[in-house]
């Protein structure tokens, strides 16, 4: 397997002025295309900057990180937008939907941005939501549907534009355990499909479904165990 | 991203805030409005003076003589000899030349008093004045010269006055100062004037009469002024020239005293004084625009910080800065510009309306109309340049956190 995301000696300081914070302490790492991870730990573990920093929102004081042979580590903000719109898929534990706006609208958006036009973008638009098992709620809004049933729009939103990776943060924190179960097998689902899937959380039931946990505590990685031969 | 994209963007936030949407839109509205209508105004009223010029005929002029010292003496004014000097001398080149005469007087008719205008008609009045005639005719040369006491009336005053249009050959009986003159109707005319005109010329209340100017004129009498009409043959610039040149030397005045005013110069400094008065009223309803972009700045921030999450939604989906920069200035900009286009809308109406109210035309030039669109939606963008680009630059982290 080739490596999807590669991350060497990576550190993130905040600095808030009288303190500086290190949220990440020369971390290394990498992701293998196909791979489903699980990064977890308590609040205040460094992951959420780790996640922020994979899925290119964030950059690291220091150290170099590569997604899909690309060093992101290096590049411009304007660049950056470009990366997320085509190479990362998020999966918020909010859902993130444009508020008043369709299902269908909501999963064209990173194609608008892509510059798709717009009968292709609607054809793979209601294509995706019929792989959620949404395809009869094309035009309803988010207020009027269930928590499970954004999440599965945001995930059809994430895999819009092909992305590299998924990255899922908390995806079931807001859901009941059905839901729950009922997202995590889409994942384990695209997995199986040859997505490579990266969630954080910090519950061990939803860690159960990923082949290989990781676990920060205070900036640092404490355990990289792959969950080999179920 | 894609400009129909953010057009269609744009009306749906506008539509989910109806109210907030509207109110921004007021203040834009107001302002346009107000410079429409004011500057329409304007332009409507110069239009309609430079009719009343047009009529008269631009080469009309009026000449008096300013005096050396704190007394007038008989010289420094025009007399009937100086007329005929005037018209041996010029020959055909005086189109028309009279002392301007004008006399204010009560009609009497048993009980009927009315207010009346006696305006003298020189030799070839239908130079100087064209009046659309029901009954009777203009008066002739000999009319004039003999000092005929004729007279020609408005056809509302004959039927105020005689219960009938056709007056031709009544009598009518004026007092003007101590004296009590008799005239012979020889002429009913139409007023074609609009309400305005009359309301500006006091002809609503006032009868306007044309009699000839011998008759309320003293034959040896001094006049401050005459009006003088040169032919088409020679430059209003040139006669005025040979004008003063000749005044000058047959009665011994400085020719820096000799003042010769043209309707056409007339004409200029009223319309140059309007147009001033309009640029600068027009000026002050324009602050209304820059109160009304501020309205809209307001809004817009409002609206950025209520969708800060959304704008972290967009950049983590991979709307890059000028993205959500265009998304927020489209929305300024049509908020802005359908505020200018109900304003032009209203102001137009309000001309439309006020200008059919006085019966005149009413002139509202596209440019006006293009440069009120465009600038409001220029205020638009650049009152919505701000909080678009406080939109553009939010960190995509905190604006996702945003509660």
């Amino acid at each position: 397997m080739s490596s999807m995301i590669r991350i060497e000696d990576l550190s993130k300081v905040y600095d808030t002025g009288a303190v500086q914070v290190h949220a990440l302490r020369n971390v290394s790492l990498s992701i293998e295309k196909g791979d489903f991870v699980a990064i977890m730990g308590q609040s205040g573990s460094g992951k959420s900057t780790l996640m922020n920093i994979i899925g290119c929102l964030d950059r690291p004081t220091k150290g170099l990180y590569q997604l899909d042979g690309m060093t992101i580590s290096e590049m411009e903000s304007s660049e950056l937008s470009s990366i997320r719109n085509k190479k990362i898929g998020f999966v918020f534990q909010s859902f993130n939907l444009i508020p008043r706006t369709s299902s269908l609208k909501n999963v064209e958006l990173p194609m608008i941005y892509a510059k798709i036009g717009k009968k292709e973008r609607r054809e793979r638009a209601i294509e995706l939501l019929e792989k959620v098992g949404l395809g009869e709620r094309l035009h309803h809004m988010p207020n009027e549907i269930s928590g499970g049933q954004k999440q599965r729009i945001a995930i059809a939103r994430a895999l819009a534009n092909k992305p590299a990776i998924i990255l899922a943060d908390e995806p079931t924190g807001n859901l009941d355990t059905s839901s729950s179960e009922e997202i995590m097998n889409i994942f384990t689902e695209l997995n199986k499909e040859g997505a490579t899937v990266i969630v954080v959380t910090h519950e061990d039931s939803i860690a159960e479904y990923t082949k290989r946990i990781i676990r920060f505590r205070d900036g640092q990685m404490i355990e990289d165990r792959r969950r080999e031969a179920e | 991203m894609l400009i129909l994209e953010n057009i269609s963007l744009a009306f749906s936030s506008i539509r989910v805030n109806k109210m907030r949407s509207f109110l921004t839109m007021l203040g834009m509205i107001i302002g346009i409005s107000s410079v429409i209508s004011i500057v329409s105004l304007g332009d409507t009223m110069r239009s309609v003076i430079a009719d009343e010029f047009e009529n008269i005929g631009t080469t009309l002029a009026y000449s008096y003589i300013m005096s050396e010292s704190d007394y007038y003496s008989s010289n420094e004014t025009y007399t009937y000899e100086d007329i005929e000097n005037i018209k041996e001398a010029f020959g055909d080149q005086v189109a028309y030349i009279s002392t301007g005469a004008r006399a204010s007087g009560k009609i009497q008719n048993g009980k009927v008093i009315k207010d009346a205008t006696l305006e003298g008609l020189a030799e070839n009045p239908e130079v100087y004045k064209q009046l659309n005639m029901m009954h009777g005719k203009m008066f002739s040369n000999n009319d004039i010269k003999n000092s005929r006491p004729y007279i020609i009336i408005e056809d509302t005053t004959a039927e105020e006055i005689f219960g009938t249009k056709n007056a031709l050959g009544k009598m009518l009986r004026i007092q003007v100062n101590e004296n009590l003159l008799e005239f012979t109707v020889t002429g009913i005319y139409q007023n074609n004037d609009s309400a305005l005109k009359k309301l500006l010329g006091g002809s609503q209340t006032r009868a306007v009469t044309y009699v000839p100017e011998t008759v309320i004129t003293e034959k040896d009498g001094w006049f401050w002024s005459i009006e003088i009409s040169s032919s088409k043959e020679i430059s209003v610039e040139e006669f005025k020239a040979k004008f003063i040149n000749y005044v000058s030397r047959s009665k011994g005045i400085k020719p820096e005293n000799i003042r010769y005013y043209t309707a056409e110069e007339e004409m200029k400094s009223i319309d140059g004084m309007m147009s001033t008065l309009s640029l600068v009223v027009g000026a002050i309803a324009a602050i209304s625009l820059v109160v009304g972009g501020i309205g809209i700045m307001n809004i817009m921030l409002v609206s950025v910080t209520e969708r800060t999450r959304e704008i972290g939604i967009r950049k983590a989906l991979g709307a890059r800065m000028e993205d959500i920069l265009l998304q927020f200035l489209v929305e300024s900009a049509i908020i802005s510009a359908a505020g200018g286009m109900v304003g032009t809308i209203l102001g137009t109406s309000v001309v439309a309306i006020g200008s059919m109210a006085f019966g005149i035309t009413a002139i509202v030039k596209p440019q006006v109309v293009l440069t009120a669109v465009v600038f409001s939606a220029m205020v638009g963008i650049f009152f919505g340049l701000y909080p678009a680009r406080k939109a553009a630059k939010a960190d995509p982290i905190d604006a996702l956190r945003y509660e």
